[in-house]
């Protein structure tokens, strides 16, 4: 028996564009990789930075938030807030040499169905090279 | 601007200053440090008769809790109030008050060039004393004074920012100078319209205290390199925060942590029940109360840009985490994102507040 | 009249219809929606991009469309046409065919099965035949409704008689081949037009080679190239070969403004259709170089001119004014384009690909339709509307909406659809309505403090779920997750009978909590928060897994991972569902009345349509009369008189009994917010009142620009257009001769601190010529241009004019003209202007007896003070900002505040009028209504946690929370919070949070992702 790793990616989506983007990848039948776990928010913004802590000391191989790409925010302008607080996130692990890498912010519409299937299999593969998430097994946390 | 000279000690200068502003009404109290005659013990005072500055040391290279916070809270009071503020305590008031935690509408800021505070354990037990004279040579020297908290002895912002009135202290001043009071804005000119002393326009100069800091900076650097090397990647973290015993000392001493109640004592972090378990039965392990790791995550983002770098943190932490080191250092590069530097200005904008349409292209 | 019925027939379901449709429901209006085609969207979901802002046409339209399709007061009639109207106004009675579907929509699951089955392979109509699509279809992916038609004159049973492969395969018998044509009739009040517009068919134009030469495509083609989720995943590639073209060539006006083809009218959007394509298709390809072939760019409209010097700047894009004479096939496929210079010059260049920028032209049939609903066309065959009744047909109680009367974008389409909404009005019954929460009209059962009892449904959807994941597995994992009382599987959960068991099975197991994992809940989760409220829960009691679109249709070659993640989304929606809590739309009661602000056309005209839709309006006006910017009006290019229909129109204001008017007012202080503002305005007595009212419209118009350049004010001689149309009208002509007269165009617009355009200039400028044309025939008339923008149907006086022999000379922001004055001592002299001659290359010089500037119009410099008031935001032009540019044009994001008129942004009288139409039914969609729901999904604040530092207030786009001065607490507003959480992720003290989406819900739902799954081990 050999074991084949299989990233956990907690992906947020809005749901007004990245998560109808989703929906539309799989009407069109576009096969991407199940490692994706989708959350339905109401708006990017709606993602607290914190949730991204919490995902990631939990344990999910990576975390993707999806979101309108600016200027389309359902919510006029809750898309721009959300990058700020990916912005210091995302600089707050890599100051602390975390894995910044396992974080993912993307812009993703509700017709681009295509891109979403390709940030899905992109992600997983980058996580794929970087491994199991090492706070699954550490009983610090 | 101007300048009023009084040809006394520092200290002294301001301490008649302080009298002056109760005595001629000019405010309802003042905010000082103090030593306690008694027990020798140091602490922030609110006074309101002069007959009790006698005690106040109001340069005390002692922190006891940062003033800035406690003072915004008064602020609101509508008491007008003279408070002597270290330059991070000011900035900790700037950032306050920008969250509508304070109004300096009724304050008179002074503040004055800072050479560091003692940490507190030794401003307890009395050894401070004997290091104070060694202090004050070393910093007239412009050099740093090696008993002073880490993060003051990294401290870029030593020259305070704005306030009312600023002095220069040890290590700023010229031999036989004297007391020199640099004025900003009407509030101090109105407030010190009678106050004697020889009225100037002098500019403070800071080229005095280049020598200091460039061994600021150079302290600085080795002090994030050695945060750099103790705390990088998971493992490095656990070292350093898996001490963490969940006290959250830190967070209540912070200036900038002013919520009523931490969210990360809200229930959103209690036990979740199954998934608890869950995690146990994953980890075959895990230690109690959970979440310590997180809470200091959680707060670099939630103010690390804010971060005034006052060291209080680390000087209450029971276990010896460098909080302030890490936070300071996490903090530069957060707020350097958006070109902030806290407390520098009441009108810069607060980095989550605001937002630009082109900007962080890179991500998403 | 009668109005007894209430409920208007809307022909078109475009964005004008949707939006029509949608406005008219929230009146309280039935509404019979028609539509030809099997799906509603029109011709917008065939965008990729919209301009000037790039946004994602499906992602804004999607939710119009979701929000049309389940509103219960919209009835869709798809695949139908219309083909009579009789009766009188307020009492029509229409007849419309409603064709075969083939397909039972009832029992259609949207599987798709069929499709794949289906032999017969046809053009994609909505893919421009750039794709292949079958004879049982959708007619695009995201269509709604969502069920499958058959194409009956492709189907093989249906033409032959043979196959019936479909009927097979379809897993609920939704297949009828034996589906009839119906004919029926609906009593209406009214009917809205909406049929849209066509693009021009370019096979005509032989010398561009379209359809011969495999890489010259249309726009239109060229778009769905573009999209992401179009026949190319918009990777653009050349028919020939299939490669990425490197250079593209766009050629303008392909159809549009074209006399040797009856097209003597401007498309007004190919310009910036144009444009965006490329600074798409540069984004998508950075070494791509696009080049534009044009006449004029007509880049009118708001922020369009910003969006034009982007393209320059930013993406390179390179514009050449030429004509375009031949397109010539070279052997690599490559394409010549030989094109003429204004000066004569010929000029030769090759490129990988062209794209014809196709204009817009009447739809196909509109002569028959008009014949048979007796309405009148104008001579390009467009539907005919007058400058003052611009929204109307020559039928009475028939509207007219979207590009059907004139070519239009997107919009323009919109207001124009909320205009005729506000038309329509007048023939309904005006009695105010109480909007219900819905819910199955079944007593709502008590659950709060009661532990979860949750009930799971796995959905197979036949093969669609079931063929891929284990489905049988999952509910048997469901079955063991806490506080889960029941799991079972289900065939098709949204089938009507499954929608029963469900039922049942709340009252069996005493559920209090539904989770369905099945496809998606942005089209379901609506039907089954129904039934369970039918059952007698809170709606908001239930959860839905994405089994389907998420899991089972994007993992089918991997059924274990499939069947892993399936169990993830389940056990996320019992996690979640187990915090779930019973949410109660608050009902906030509306004030009936509304606030105008300005009492210009625009202001009386949204002033008229409130109040003739029987309610109170406040109208402000800060001059001492009415009339506004439109007092300096006196021609017309149809010969109406604007001063007659302003007197009329402020005769009918004053005289209105639902018209308080207040001259020489100012608004000191506007509070209050949705249904509830309160004012306080100085009258001209200088008496401080206040007034209550539900909604705002904002109307305060615009200001002619104040130039110092061209020698303005330093002779007489030198007049703006707004002076000049009055010279015209009085005849107070300078003394003299006056032989020589120069118009100069932009005069402050399109350059440095007014990077827009000014939009009705080129068109008045060439009015007024023609008005001095008629005066004086024999004056010279010399234009300086840059553009001339004479957008749309304006465009025939334009050739009017060249034609009488006005002379045009181009110049650009560096070769401005000058003028001189030829005695500086004489307050009237002479002046002199040299302007550049591109064609002959040389400077012109003439001595003007007449100066005429088209000068720039500005935002009004106290706007500021009222957006502040409203809390409404400005552009940088300080322009009011509306809430979308696109899709809600005349609605502010705080809701009920309305802009119209010149506040918004330039425009002419007949746009004012349509718009100030539109804010006036944009505002009675709340004020029809006693009271409305304010969302369930709202932000709470725990007051014991706040510390007041106003995160929150900064970061809410509406207005909606705010931080209390006296007790230093946030407060939300339930009635303009949208539920979107920015607020609540802003919050540091963990003092907000979301009904519906809770922090700990949603902590719940990723701590439940740690589940250690076999499946991460494989042999």
């Amino acid at each position: 028996m050999n074991k084949e790793f299989v990233p956990r990616i907690t992906s947020f989506l809005c749901k007004w564009c990245s998560y109808t983007g989703a929906d539309l990848a799989g009407t069109s039948r576009l096969q991407y990789s199940a490692s994706i776990i989708p959350i339905q928010v109401m708006c990017s913004s709606r993602v607290d930075p914190v949730f991204l802590l919490k995902a990631y000391l939990s344990g999910s191989d990576g975390v993707l938030l999806g979101g309108c790409h600016p200027g389309d925010c359902h919510y006029e302008t809750g898309n721009y807030h959300t990058r700020r607080r990916f912005a210091i996130v995302r600089e707050v692990f890599e100051s602390l040499g975390l894995e910044s890498d396992r974080l993912r912010l993307s812009w993703i519409s509700a017709s681009e169905g295509p891109k979403f299937a390709r940030i899905a299999n992109e992600f997983t593969e980058e996580i794929r090279l970087l491994g199991e998430n090492p706070t699954r097994k550490s009983i610090f946390l | 601007m101007s300048s009023i000279s009084i040809d006394k000690s520092v200290a002294m200068g301001l301490k008649d200053l302080l009298g002056y502003l109760l005595d001629s009404d000019k405010v309802d109290s003042v905010l000082t440090m103090r030593r306690i005659p008694e027990t020798g013990a140091w602490d922030l005072a609110l006074i309101t008769d002069s007959g009790n500055l006698g005690e106040a040391e109001p340069l005390a290279p002692v922190m006891t809790v940062n003033a800035g916070k406690e003072l915004s809270s008064l602020s609101l009071s509508g008491k007008r109030i003279a408070a002597v503020l270290k330059p991070c305590e000011l900035r900790a008031l700037i950032e306050r008050v920008k969250r509508e935690q304070g109004s300096l509408q009724n304050l008179l800021t002074i503040s004055h060039t800072c050479s560091g505070v003692f940490p507190l354990e030794q401003a307890a037990d009395g050894s401070m004393n004997e290091l104070l004279p060694k202090y004050e040579k070393v910093a007239s020297m412009g050099e740093v004074p090696s008993s002073v908290r880490d993060t003051c002895k990294a401290c870029q912002h030593f020259i305070p920012v704005h306030p009312d009135i600023m002095l220069a202290s040890a290590g700023a001043q010229r031999p036989g100078e004297g007391c020199v009071l640099y004025l900003e804005g009407g509030k101090a000119e109105e407030a010190l319209r009678e106050f004697r002393g020889v009225r100037d326009d002098r500019v403070f100069d800071p080229s005095s205290l280049d020598r200091t800091a460039a061994a600021r900076k150079k302290e600085r650097d080795r002090l994030f390199a050695r945060v750099e090397n103790d705390c990088s990647g998971l493992d490095g973290l656990l070292n350093v925060f898996g001490k963490c015993v969940g006290c959250h000392g830190c967070s209540r001493v912070c200036p900038i942590c002013y919520c009523a109640l931490c969210d990360f004592e809200s229930m959103n972090f209690d036990y979740n029940l199954p998934y608890f378990e869950e995690h146990l039965s994953r980890r075959g392990a895990l230690r109690l109360p959970p979440d310590t790791v997180m809470f200091h995550l959680g707060r670099l983002t939630h103010m690390s840009f804010s971060c005034v770098g006052c060291g209080m943190c680390s000087d209450v932490c029971p276990v010896g985490i460098p909080v302030a080191a890490v936070f300071s250092r996490t903090g530069e590069r957060t707020a350097s994102l958006f070109d902030y530097v806290p407390g520098r200005s009441l009108t810069e904008e607060i980095p989550v507040m605001v937002f630009k349409e082109e900007e962080f292209s890179e991500l998403g | 009249m009668k109005k007894s019925r209430n409920s208007v027939l809307v022909l078109g379901a475009g964005i004008a219809g949707i939006q029509a449709s949608l406005d008219l429901a929230e009146m309280g209006v039935g509404v019979h929606l028609v539509e030809g085609t099997p799906t509603i969207g029109g011709r917008m979901p065939q965008l990729d991009k919209t301009f000037p802002t790039n946004d994602c046409s499906m992602c804004i339209l999607s939710p119009k469309m979701s929000e049309c399709v389940r509103h219960p007061l919209i009835t869709l009639h798809i695949k139908s046409s219309l083909e009579k109207i009789e009766g009188a106004p307020g009492d029509f009675r229409c007849t419309v065919i409603e064709r075969a579907k083939y397909v039972d929509p009832v029992k259609c699951v949207s599987c798709g099965l069929c499709e794949e089955k289906c032999p017969v392979k046809i053009d994609d109509v909505f893919d421009e035949g750039l794709r292949k699509t079958k004879a049982i279809s959708r007619y695009f992916l995201q269509s709604i409704p969502s069920e499958y038609t058959i194409n009956a004159g492709h189907c093989l049973y249906l033409t032959k008689g043979v196959c019936r492969l479909c009927e097979k395969v379809c897993p609920t018998g939704a297949i009828n081949y034996g589906d009839m044509d119906r004919e029926i009739e609906l009593n209406v009040n009214a009917v809205i037009l909406a049929t849209g517009i066509d693009p021009y068919d370019p096979i005509g134009f032989g010398h561009f080679g379209y359809r011969r030469y495999s890489n010259v495509v249309t726009s239109l083609e060229f778009e769905r190239m573009l999209s992401a989720s179009g026949p190319l995943s918009g990777h653009v590639a050349r028919a020939s070969d299939g490669r990425a073209p490197e250079n593209i060539a766009f050629i303008q006006c392909v159809g549009s403004r074209d006399i040797s083809i009856d097209r003597n009218y401007c498309s007004s959007a190919c310009c910036m259709f144009a444009i965006k394509q490329s600074i798409i298709a540069r984004e998508h390809n950075r070494d791509l170089s696009a080049t534009i072939f044009y006449m004029d760019i007509r880049a009118f409209g708001k922020d369009f001119d910003r969006y034009y010097e982007k393209a320059q700047e930013q993406y390179g894009v390179e514009f050449v004014r030429s004509k375009v004479a031949e397109v010539r096939e070279l052997r690599n496929g490559n394409l010549e384009l030989k094109y003429t210079f204004e000066n004569g010059d010929i000029q030769h260049r090759e490129f990988d690909m062209v794209v014809l920028s196709i204009g817009l032209q009447p739809r196909a049939g509109s002569r028959e339709l008009s014949g048979k609903l007796d309405i009148g066309l104008n001579r390009f065959g467009f539907c005919r509307s007058d400058t003052f009744r611009p929204l109307n047909t020559t039928r009475d109680g028939v509207f007219v909406c979207g590009a059907m009367n004139g070519p239009k974008d997107n919009p323009e389409s919109v207001v124009s659809a909320s205009g005729a909404v506000a038309g329509a009005m007048e023939y309904l019954d005006a009695a105010r309505y109480e909007p219900s929460a819905g819910g199955g009209g079944v007593p709502e059962k008590h659950v709060t403090g009661e532990r979860p009892r949750i009930g799971v449904f796995v959905c197979h959807c036949g093969i669609n779920i079931a063929g891929v994941v284990d489905v049988k597995d999952v509910a048997a994992y469901a079955a063991g997750l806490p506080n889960v009382e029941h799991a079972e599987n289900v065939v098709y959960a949204c089938s009507t009978d499954c929608l029963e068991t469900i039922k049942s099975r709340v009252a069996e197991h005493d559920l209090n909590r539904v989770v369905v994992a099945a496809c998606t809940p942005r089209t379901h989760e609506p039907l089954f928060r129904q039934t369970i409220s039918e059952a007698g829960l809170n709606p908001y009691l239930f959860e839905m897994a994405n089994i389907r679109d998420q899991c089972s249709w994007a993992h089918m070659d991997e059924p274990e991972q499939a069947t892993s993640k399936s169990k993830d989304l389940v056990e996320m929606a019992v996690a979640k569902a187990r915090g779930l809590t019973p949410l109660e739309r608050l009902p906030i009661e509306i004030d009936p009345e509304a606030l105008v602000i300005g009492g210009g056309l625009s202001g009386m005209s949204a002033a008229l349509s409130i109040a003739d839709a029987g309610h109170d309006v406040y109208l402000v006006e800060r001059a001492e009369d009415l009339g506004g910017n439109m007092r300096d009006i006196f021609f017309n290019f149809d010969g109406s008189d604007p001063q007659e229909f302003l007197s009329g129109l402020i005769d009918r204001v004053l005289g209105h009994n639902r018209i308080k008017v207040w001259r020489k007012a100012s608004i000191e202080d506007i509070t209050g917010y949705v249904g509830n503002f309160r004012t306080k305005l100085t009258g001209e007595s200088g008496e401080l009142e206040e007034l209550s009212h539900g909604a705002v419209v904002v109307a305060t118009g615009g200001q002619e620009h104040e130039t110092e350049e061209y020698q303005y004010g330093r002779s007489s001689r030198v007049v703006t257009q707004k002076e000049f149309e009055r010279m015209l009208h009085d005849g107070s002509f300078p003394a003299g001769r006056l032989r020589e007269v120069v118009m100069i165009q932009c005069v402050g617009s399109r350059e440095e601190g007014r990077m827009y355009c000014s939009r009705i200039c080129c068109s008045k400028a060439v009015k007024n010529a023609l008005q001095l044309r008629k005066r004086k025939p024999r004056a010279n008339i010399y234009f300086a241009v840059r553009d001339v923008r004479t957008y749309g149907f304006a465009e025939e006086h334009y050739s009017e004019l060249r034609d009488s022999g006005a002379l045009f000379f181009r110049y650009t922001p560096d070769s401005k003209p000058t003028a001189e004055l030829i005695d500086p001592e004489d307050p009237h002299s002479r002046v002199r202007v040299t302007v550049l001659d591109p064609v002959l290359e040389k400077e012109v010089v003439i001595d003007a007896d007449l100066l005429v500037l088209a000068t720039a119009i500005d935002a009004l410099p106290e706007n500021l003070k009222l957006a502040r008031m409203l809390k409404v935001p400005l552009n940088s032009d300080g322009m009011f900002l509306e809430a979308h540019v696109k899709l809600r044009p005349v609605d502010f994001a705080t809701e009920g505040i309305f802009v119209c008129g010149l506040a918004h942004g330039p425009k002419d009288m007949s746009e004012s009028l349509v718009q100030a139409r539109a804010a006036a039914g944009r505002a009675l969609t709340f004020l029809r209504k006693k009271s409305i729901l304010a969302e369930g999904t709202i932000a709470e604040v725990r007051r014991e946690r706040c510390s007041g530092c106003g995160y929150c207030q900064a970061v809410c786009a509406y207005s909606a929370i705010e931080v209390d001065p006296e007790e230093q607490v946030a407060v939300v507003n339930d009635a303009l919070c949208k539920g979107c959480g920015a607020c609540v992720a802003s919050c540091r003290c963990g003092a907000l949070d979301l009904r519906g989406f809770s922090n700990i819900q949603l902590y719940s739902v990723f701590n439940s992702l740690v589940r250690e799954t076999a499946e991460g081990v494989v042999n």
